[in-house]
């Protein structure tokens, strides 16, 4: 069954009509072109899909898109205000925290969701909060290292 | 140099961070179908009868193939051509596909395919080499030539008998690696699009795109000049992606049914059947030295699952034992390898292509040798080191080796000399050492033309296009041939653009596998813009009124005798001057390589080497091995981008450490896989993986591109054979199957009397 | 793409609407859908619609009186393992569960009634038609117990040991009213149907008694520090008086299809003062009375052996808080 779905993705308000059961990831990618949230396994274990639902980090393969309807969704596409990157995006980008760049928008989210609440986090917390994103090009230790850098910079 | 040896940030990097960067799946084209590929849900079985009708019936399906569709075998190798896009006549493993349902969208697709109706009439399956051989009369692939036997080689170098008589002493023993994938993040995924003229477009997340090419080609009876292959973005491939797979032909095939654009993406549990991972192998061996710790002879004899094709299978086998003469002298070696087809999914090249293995069994036989001898570990290897520019028993050349130095780093890193054999008990370290090839002497099949081309285009703009079919697949190949285009032509690196994996707009590369890219690419790339350059100095120095040596082209600019010209100028002179400037490079193999057979697989034109040391904490009562810290050096030749050099350090040793403590890529004994997604395969996580400290060594290798070599994939080789080292410093088990999971470690300590 | 099936997705508002939702036959609950989700993407049920809690308003809350704890059956993990009103024991296994994400969405309720999981059946479709379907899901045997004819797919969720070992109790609205019950009595012993619970019942809140003089501690057993379900949980908890045991209580999961608790403890502990022999006594007892399935992927001689030796841990930890003031009151 199809049903109207109004979502407010990165500040936008976009109304489609979706299966009831269409998962927020689908539709992200598939309706709204926000590619930019990836799918590596589509079952909640590698963090690939993680957006933030009110500036929290969530998995878009496992949340249904009409669950969501009214809240804040924030994807990567999101992140980069007025032309200009995060300095989580800067620091990953001239870290060599992206090798592959899959599993970095993910991170990114993850790691944006942890800096709103703690502004300077030592690398234990950082691998705590990254610990459901999977990364299987880095070994993870410049992308710890990118977000304690972007952690210094003063948030814009 | 000019930006060689520093790290700018990657040209792709900025997409990447932003989620802009398009990968296969992301791509989206009107009136595109959406296919599914039906699987064998049976390790051994034939196909009695299928009947697409119910599929066909279902509304929004517009095309339904089968095996029958696709009758042409196709293999990466030439000599191996043993599979089929979709199975013929019988399934050879869970998983194989058996038909694929085109529909207006993935739902429909996947019901219709829910609706197509197999009969099956299972057969035994043989699903261990053991097995295998024991049961010719199970024939696992119709084309193999000896029951099951994929492929054997014997290879004998010096007195090895002789030499094992008249050792100090001899280390025996047997060890089995279990085999495990790459688990790239990304899913494969491609789409086609047949278009009114009779042309095929494949976009594809393969690390081969021009052997997809003529695959396509082949299977699909199309001539190649039809087709044009585009590699999108990829999320990490690590071998899992060099080869053709079902999913291009399929979503190929439909679209020239059907007219439209096809998309086929596979489930993560379809990359596990899809695999092409590291070959489970059992590995006897013996190593033998003199009093002194020299060693005199490596015998080895090890069996080989292949799974259900061949693959790259030919390769590895001779890759089992050809890669073990160096980083170390040996005056003897022999081995004896076989390769064998299961009723599994077929085994592949994964990072460190059929070394990984047998350089795990070697460096814990190093590492007894040692203890038996009363010799350091690290200076045993020193010891045995060979130097630059030697030849090794099995006939490849060896030029520059910082070995010894890698050895040293990693000794002064962890504080070896404080540590080693002083920790106490339940904690200690572990070395290794490894080689590994810059590029294989020989492409897949056999012909006289470039490996690697490149091409450069300069206009009036000012802006450089660099554009080779060589892979990026988060290497950062395209940031290599950028900062070539900087240092040679002098212009900013924001002005670079480069184009890669390409067939229709690129020169042919032939993709990115056994380490061969910068090595490769980059020659090609450095020919292609001195080129360029000669133009743009000649017309510089014209303008400028002075000698073409005395030009120097730098920061956007070209100066001499305190004069300058923009790079646009520059530009702007040399197109009045030459006309449209293009030019080439092209990357050919020198002859290398041993005179027997067999004797140039294995024969590269450059060798890395790498030391690792690890640090490993044992849990005595529960088993459970923890490891601290991994140092590893690696000499790279030259780092060209030393944030990229340590991020492949980086990321090998993560691989290397999951694959030695917690991944493995098995199967009931009935053909499933045991966990066939990211929750049962453990890919070590942000909490798991320890502290990896990377030191970058520089032997200059005069062939290479300002003397780079490899760092893609030697640097995982030494990671499992350190932590078992370093797990019997701990608590003086050795351990010699993998993982090193803790049932595995407590059953050995209890064994021991320890735990 | 692993689609969900189509089924209508309702978002009631108010309990009631909630239950009127449930009444009709085949609908589901859904709250965090970490489990439910992945569940039906592998077909493993097929709800006729799917009720969300997502817009319930209420069930969110974590409130303490004098004599007990209440914890809305919407509260998330994450929420959980943050809240200073909880027994450290509790908020501990709530921070090792699943992944960051999944905790922002998890809920407790979602917890205590996960399904019960196997190897043999948290599979594909097509990796089940290869095995031939099991009792749990379309078949008529069992893979792990082959004469049985019972489902012993094994209890995999965190958190019901803790809460039983703390004598919690659950509150489930239904159109009849609300009832209470213990979370011991809330698993039934078939895995295919390990929850005791009626189809048309919400399961509102999680109430956890204020036990002055009782230490409670979690161990879980994994092979990654995240992600990864447990292969062995162990719940302790302990009531003391004077530094001498008053009631000892072991809970372990992944043995069966409910949360198994250890009987005949008393006879071993209480009375006795919580040191090396009676710890080694109860790890031992533990052990005996203790039988992992082979339905978890690791060994399970490993498992098995690993019982003692996460009992031993879980009692240490609380062994000073039993020494010295007799237990914590479940705050931290
Ligand atoms: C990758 C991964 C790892 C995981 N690791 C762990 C782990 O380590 N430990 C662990 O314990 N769990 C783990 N889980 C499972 C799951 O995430 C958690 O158990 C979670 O707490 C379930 O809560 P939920 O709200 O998401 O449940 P849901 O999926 O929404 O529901 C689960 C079940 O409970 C029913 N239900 C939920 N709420 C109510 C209610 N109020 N009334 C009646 N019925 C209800 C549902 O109908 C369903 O049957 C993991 C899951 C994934 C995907
Ligand atoms: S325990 Fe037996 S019946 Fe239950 S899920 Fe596993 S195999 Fe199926
Ligand atoms: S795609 Fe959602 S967790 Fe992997
Ligand atoms: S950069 Fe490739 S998966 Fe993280």
């Amino acid at each position: 069954m199809q049903r109207l779905c109004t979502l407010n993705v990165n500040g936008e308000t976009r109304t489609l009509a979706i299966e009831e059961t269409d998962t927020l990831v689908d539709v992200l990618r598939d309706r709204l072109g926000l590619t930019g949230t990836k799918v590596g396994c589509d079952e909640g274990d590698c963090g690939a899909c993680t957006v933030l639902i009110d500036g929290r980090p969530v998995l878009s393969c496992l949340t249904l898109a009409l669950s969501v309807e009214g809240r804040a969704i924030e994807t990567i596409e999101g992140v980069a205000r007025d032309g200009r990157l995060h300095p989580l995006q800067e620091a990953f980008d001239a870290h060599g925290a992206a090798q592959c760049g899959f599993c970095t928008p993910g991170m990114i989210l993850s790691a944006k969701a942890l800096l709103e609440e703690n502004q300077d986090p030592t690398a234990d917390e950082i691998r705590h909060a990254l610990s459901g994103n999977l990364c299987r090009c880095t070994g993870y230790g410049r992308i710890v290292e990118a977000v304690q850098i972007a952690a210094k910079r003063p948030a814009r | 140099m000019k930006i060689v040896g520093t790290s700018k940030p990657r040209v792709d990097g900025a997409a990447k961070v932003t989620g802009q960067a398009r990968y296969a799946d992301d791509l989206a084209l009107p009136r595109m179908l959406h296919a599914r590929i039906l699987r064998s849900p049976h390790a051994h079985a034939r196909i009695v009868a299928i009947d697409l009708a119910p599929a066909r019936a279902t509304p929004g399906v517009l095309a339904a193939i089968v095996g029958e569709d696709l009758p042409v075998a196709y293999g990466i190798l030439p000599w191996t051509e043993d599979e089929y896009p979709l199975a013929i006549g019988r399934a050879l493993y869970v998983g194989d596909g058996v038909a694929a349902v085109a529909a207006i969208d993935e739902r429909t697709a996947i019901a219709a395919c829910a609706a197509v109706r197999v009969e099956w009439e299972k057969l035994p399956a043989v699903l261990s080499p053991a097995e295998a051989l024991a049961h010719p009369e199970i024939k696992v692939n119709e084309h193999a030539k000896d029951g099951n036997v994929s492929k054997q080689v014997d290879l004998s170098f010096g007195p090895v008998d002789e030499n094992l008589e008249r050792a100090a002493a001899v280390i025996e023993g047997e060890f089995h690696f279990e085999g495990t994938t790459h688990a790239a993040l990304e899913p494969h995924c491609a789409v086609a699009s047949w278009e009114p003229r009779g042309e095929l477009t494949v976009w594809s997340s393969t690390q081969v795109p021009h052997y997809l090419h003529r695959a396509l080609a082949k299977v699909l009876q199309l001539p190649e000049d039809r087709i044009r292959v585009v590699q999108p973005a990829v999320g990490g491939a690590f071998g899992g992606k060099s080869e053709p797979f079902d999913l291009e032909f399929c979503a190929a095939k439909l679209s020239m049914l059907t007219g439209r654009p096809v998309k086929i993406r596979y489930t993560r549990e379809e990359v596990f059947y899809a695999h092409r991972g590291r070959h489970p192998m059992h590995m006897r061996f013996r190593t033998a030295a003199d009093a002194e710790g020299k060693l005199l002879a490596v015998d080895s004899s090890i069996l080989i699952d292949g799974g259900a094709h061949s693959s790259f299978g030919l390769v590895t086998t001779y890759y089992s034992g050809q890669l073990l003469g160096a980083p170390y002298e040996l005056p003897a070696y022999r081995f004896h390898s076989t390769r064998v087809f299961t009723n599994k999914p077929a085994c592949g090249p994964k990072r460190g292509h059929g070394s990984v293995q047998p350089r795990f069994a070697i460096e814990c036989q190093l590492d007894e040798l040692a203890e038996r001898l009363e010799i350091d570990p690290i200076e045993l290897r020193r010891r045995n080191a060979m130097g630059s520019d030697e030849t090794t028993i099995n006939g490849q050349r060896v030029g520059s080796n910082g070995f010894l130095q890698c050895l040293d780093a990693v000794e002064r890193a962890s504080g070896w000399k404080e540590k080693f054999g002083k920790l106490p008990r339940g904690r200690g370290l572990g070395v290794a050492g490894s080689t590994y090839i810059s590029g294989t002497a020989y492409p897949i099949y056999p012909n006289e033309m470039p490996q690697s081309g490149v091409s450069v285009k300069l206009d009036r703009s000012g802006q450089v296009l660099v554009t080779s079919g060589v892979s990026e697949i988060g290497q950062g190949v395209e940031t290599v041939l950028a900062y070539i285009a900087v240092e040679e032509l002098g212009c900013e690196l924001a002005a670079v653009r480069v184009i890669t994996g390409d067939t229709l707009l690129c020169p042919v590369d032939l993709g990115a596998y056994s380490s061969r890219v910068t090595f490769m690419a980059g020659t090609a790339a450095i020919e292609a813009c001195r080129a360029m350059r000669a133009h743009l100095v000649e017309a510089a120095a014209k303008a400028l009124e002075c000698d073409p040596s005395e030009i120097e082209l730098a920061g956007g600019r070209a100066s001499a005798r305190g004069r300058e010209l923009s790079f646009r100028e520059v530009a702007r002179l040399a197109e009045s001057a030459k006309g449209t400037l293009v030019t080439a490079g092209g990357y050919r193999t020198r002859k290398v390589g041993g005179e027997y057979r067999g004797g140039s697989i294995g024969a590269s034109p450059a060798y890395s080497f790498t030391a690792h040391v690890a640090e490993v904490s044992v849990d005595e009562r529960s088993g459970v091995v923890t490891v601290e810290n991994i140092w590893v050096a690696h000499d790279c030749g030259r780092a060209l981008h030393p944030i990229h050099v340590m991020g492949q350090m980086e990321g090998s040793a993560y691989m290397g450490f999951g694959e030695a403590l917690m991944e493995s890529h098995t199967f009931h004994a009935n053909g499933l896989h045991r966990g066939p997604s990211l929750l049962d395969y453990k890919l070590p996580t942000t909490l798991d993986t320890p502290a990896v400290h990377a030191s970058i060594v520089e032997a200059n290798e005069p062939g290479g591109p300002y003397g780079a070599k490899e760092v893609g994939e030697g640097p995982l080789h030494p990671s499992i054979p350190a932590i078992a080292n370093a797990i019997h410093d701990a608590v003086g088990i050795r351990l010699r199957a993998l993982p090193f999971s803790p049932d595995r470690v407590r059953a050995a300590l209890l064994a021991k009397g320890g735990g | 793409m692993l689609p969900l099936p189509s089924c209508a997705v309702s978002f009631p508002e108010t309990i009631e609407q909630a239950l009127e939702l449930l009444s009709r036959p085949g609908a589901r609950v859904v709250a965090g859908g970490t489990d439910l989700l992945p569940n039906l993407k592998r077909g493993l049920g097929r709800p006729s619609a799917l009720v969300s809690l997502a817009r319930l308003s209420g069930l969110d809350a974590v409130a303490r009186d004098e004599h007990e704890l209440r914890v809305g059956a919407r509260v998330t993990l994450a929420e959980l393992a943050r809240s200073s009103l909880l027994p450290a024991s509790v908020r501990y296994a709530a921070s090792l569960i699943a992944s960051p994400q999944i905790r922002n969405v998890a809920t407790i309720g979602g917890n205590l009634l996960l399904d019960t999981r196997c190897v043999y059946v948290n599979q594909s479709p097509l990796w089940r038609e290869g095995l031939g379907h099991c009792l749990k899901a379309d078949g008529t045997e069992c893979h792990v117990v082959p004469t049985g004819k019972r489902c012993v797919a094994a209890a995999s969720a965190d958190l019901p040991p803790i809460l039983v070992a703390l004598g919690a109790s659950v509150r489930v609205a239904s159109k009849d009213g609300v009832r209470t019950i213990p979370v011991e009595r809330l698993f039934s012993n078939d895995g295919a149907a390990p929850i005791a619970l009626g189809p048309a019942e919400l399961l509102v809140e999680v109430v956890i008694p204020r036990a002055p003089g009782t230490s409670s501690a979690y161990r879980k057993l994994r092979v990654r520090k995240a992600i990864d379900f447990p292969l062995l949980g162990v719940a302790v908890a302990v009531d003391a008086e004077g530094g001498l045991v008053r009631a000892l209580r072991v809970v372990a999961s992944c043995i069966g299809a409910t949360p198994r608790k250890v009987s005949g403890l008393d006879s071993i502990a209480v009375g006795k003062p919580l040191d090396d022999a009676t710890i080694e006594a109860v790890a031992e007892r533990c052990h005996g009375a203790l039988h992992p399935q082979t339905n978890i992927a690791a060994d399970v001689g490993w498992r098995r052996a690993m019982i003692p030796l996460l009992v031993t841990e879980a009692l240490h930890d609380v062994r000073d808080a039993v020494r010295t003031r007799g237990g914590d009151d479940g705050t931290a």
